[in-house]
């Protein structure tokens, strides 16, 4: 446990020597709510407060970018030759994957606490239930996107112009077709069934339903549960088979 | 029981292999070179033995324990130094080695000391409070080694220890590399720096295609090349065509050539026992000798030998 914490503080440290990137996160998406998030809101007639339904969403892409973040940062190290040497290090496999999620957990808690909090405040939700549910619900996704990136970073080992391209394209198709910015029952029938396939949409409306918004313009709850659990199961673990397998068999390793 | 063992032991990468049914040992408190060209599958087996790779079959084990089925276990006892230092731009050299220290369990009223002598001993410790990404080559391969040397780990692997370090710094990193094998670590070194391996090894190994081509002490790598040892001879004789023919009737001799009137090049097996004869032979025939230079042939003779190609020249196979 002491190495993993270690392994972890290492690398945060000089990231939070100034914590720059963070903060311009907590800026931008401050400026975005309050000048963007406003404006749009005068536009969007069909639902009550848009702005709110604007943050949430945020949220939900700052997740994202954080989790798949993650998974990139995993295939840097591996070209980087970082990947061999925290290899050779006397830590258990399943330890210095865990290492890595934790890593990449710990930056998006850090990433998310004035987005999520605000959005709470603004909310009027602020209670240890509602947070805590949130953010329950956000490392599941993040975990499932940052699985789905490192599933996919078996592609890295081959070229790492076509993982660059295909998870930038992957990314781009996951947010756009997805509930993060319009609600799933204003969508087109074609941009719906697209949505569905997203797991942010299911991220994003099982934010707000805990956050309060009218369950009927959100997907089911309980299906958003089930699938947020699934994603994260099933990725993360096909993930770290892949990822085991690979690093331990291929030359770029 | 060897320190290192391999049987049969094979590495494939798609239809190329990078290491082919390699049975190889190293004995405790030995420090074995790896000798072969570039794509010879010296750091694929080094990257083997580290756990970092895992084997396509056959059997690895390090101080009785298998680098598959053990791993963790094996990187508990085990240090590497990589070929190319990469990977912690942000960080700063101080830092690195004080980070490597305690994850691998280096005690902590030790740390600092160890850190500091060797940051001192391999001339970092102006740069220590620089970031990696501003260190010379150098510098970062000095840092690579460095590790190790504050480890001090059972069994030791250095993948190329002073490439692109100068003549100054390698003479530190041996004189280092030397004092962790007095202290008791086996060491495994993996160079195609013929003068490197001259200076280290108990033993080399010629890997030549991911296959061990021969294993065996320098001296007697070398004494196996027939007509490995060259001797060059300034004689003054009244007779040289005589004389040329009965050296090269002498035991030992290969080859005898003239490169001017009185001087001769002798290509011969074992040149401390053939000069004293050759003086004999030269005091009967009334010959006066002017000079004798004796060279003897390098590991790059001896790779050249057993692979039938030159070492530096061989390709990436």
């Amino acid at each position: 446990m002491r190495n993993m914490i270690r392994l972890v503080w290492f690398d945060l440290k000089t990231e939070l020597k100034p914590p720059v990137w963070i903060i311009t996160e907590w800026i931008i998406f401050l400026v975005q709510v309050s000048v963007y998030g406003t404006m749009i809101s005068q536009l969007v007639t069909g639902i009550e407060n848009y702005s709110n339904f604007f943050a949430v969403g945020l949220v939900i892409m700052i997740t994202f970018d954080m989790a798949s973040h993650t998974g990139r940062h995993f295939v840097e190290h591996a070209h980087e030759g970082r990947l061999p040497y925290l290899l050779s290090l006397p830590v258990s496999r399943s330890k210095l994957f865990l290492t890595i999620a934790l890593q990449g957990g710990t930056e998006l808690a850090l990433m998310l606490a004035v987005p999520l909090t605000v959005t709470v405040m603004i909310m009027g939700n602020l209670t240890l239930v509602s947070v805590a549910a949130c953010v329950l619900t956000l490392f599941g996704l993040g975990f499932g996107v940052a699985g789905l990136m490192l599933a996919l970073s078996f592609v890295a080992f081959k070229s790492s112009d076509l993982y660059t391209a295909i998870v930038t394209g992957l990314s781009t198709i996951i947010i756009r077709f997805s509930t993060v910015l319009y609600p799933f029952i204003f969508l087109p029938p074609q941009y719906a069934s697209a949505a569905a396939f997203s797991p942010l949409t299911y991220g994003a409306d099982l934010v707000r339903f805990i956050l309060g918004f009218d369950p009927a313009i959100l997907v089911n709850p309980y299906y958003a549960v089930s699938i947020l659990t699934a994603l994260a199961v099933s990725t993360l673990g096909l993930g770290l088979i892949l990822i085991q397998r690979l690093v331990e068999g291929v030359k770029s390793a | 029981m060897y320190a290192v063992e391999t049987k049969n032991l094979t590495k494939r990468y798609g239809k190329t292999f990078a290491l082919k049914n390699l049975d190889f040992t190293i004995d405790e408190n030995e420090i074995m070179v790896l000798l072969g060209p570039n794509g010879s599958g010296k750091t694929t087996l080094l990257l083997i033995l580290a756990t970092v790779l895992k084997p396509t079959s056959g059997q690895a084990t390090v101080m009785g324990l298998d680098v598959a089925a053990q791993s963790t276990r094996v990187r508990q006892i085990l240090g590497i130094s990589f070929q190319e230092a990469r990977g912690f731009w942000r960080h700063k050299p101080a830092d690195i080695l004080r980070f490597h220290a305690s994850v691998c369990g280096v005690p902590k009223t030790e740390r600092n000391t160890l850190i500091d002598n060797v940051l001192r001993d391999l001339e970092l410790w102006d740069a220590r409070n620089k970031l990696f990404m501003h260190l010379s080559g150098g510098q970062a391969k000095r840092l690579e080694v460095a590790k190790v040397f504050v480890h001090r780990p059972k069994f030791v692997i250095f993948d190329e220890p002073s490439s692109q370090v100068d003549l100054r710094g390698k003479r530190k990193i041996w004189a280092q590399i030397l004092k962790l094998r007095e202290e008791g670590s086996t060491i495994l070194i993996a160079t195609n720096e013929v003068r490197e391996a001259e200076y280290l090894a108990d033993r080399v190994t010629v890997l030549d295609k991911g296959k061990s081509v021969v294993c065996d002490t320098v001296r007697h790598l070398k004494d196996s090349i027939t007509g490995g040892d060259v001797v060059e001879l300034e004689i003054d004789t009244p007779q040289p065509h005589t004389l040329k023919r009965t050296l090269s009737q002498m035991k030992g001799t290969v080859k005898i050539t003239n490169s001017g009137a009185n001087n001769f090049k002798a290509y011969v097996s074992m040149a401390e026992s053939w000069v004293p004869r050759m003086t004999n032979v030269c005091y009967r025939n009334k010959a006066r000798i002017l000079s004798i230079r004796v060279t003897e042939p390098s590991l790059d003779d001896v790779f050249l030998h057993f692979t039938g190609r030159a070492l530096r020249g061989a390709s990436n196979a």
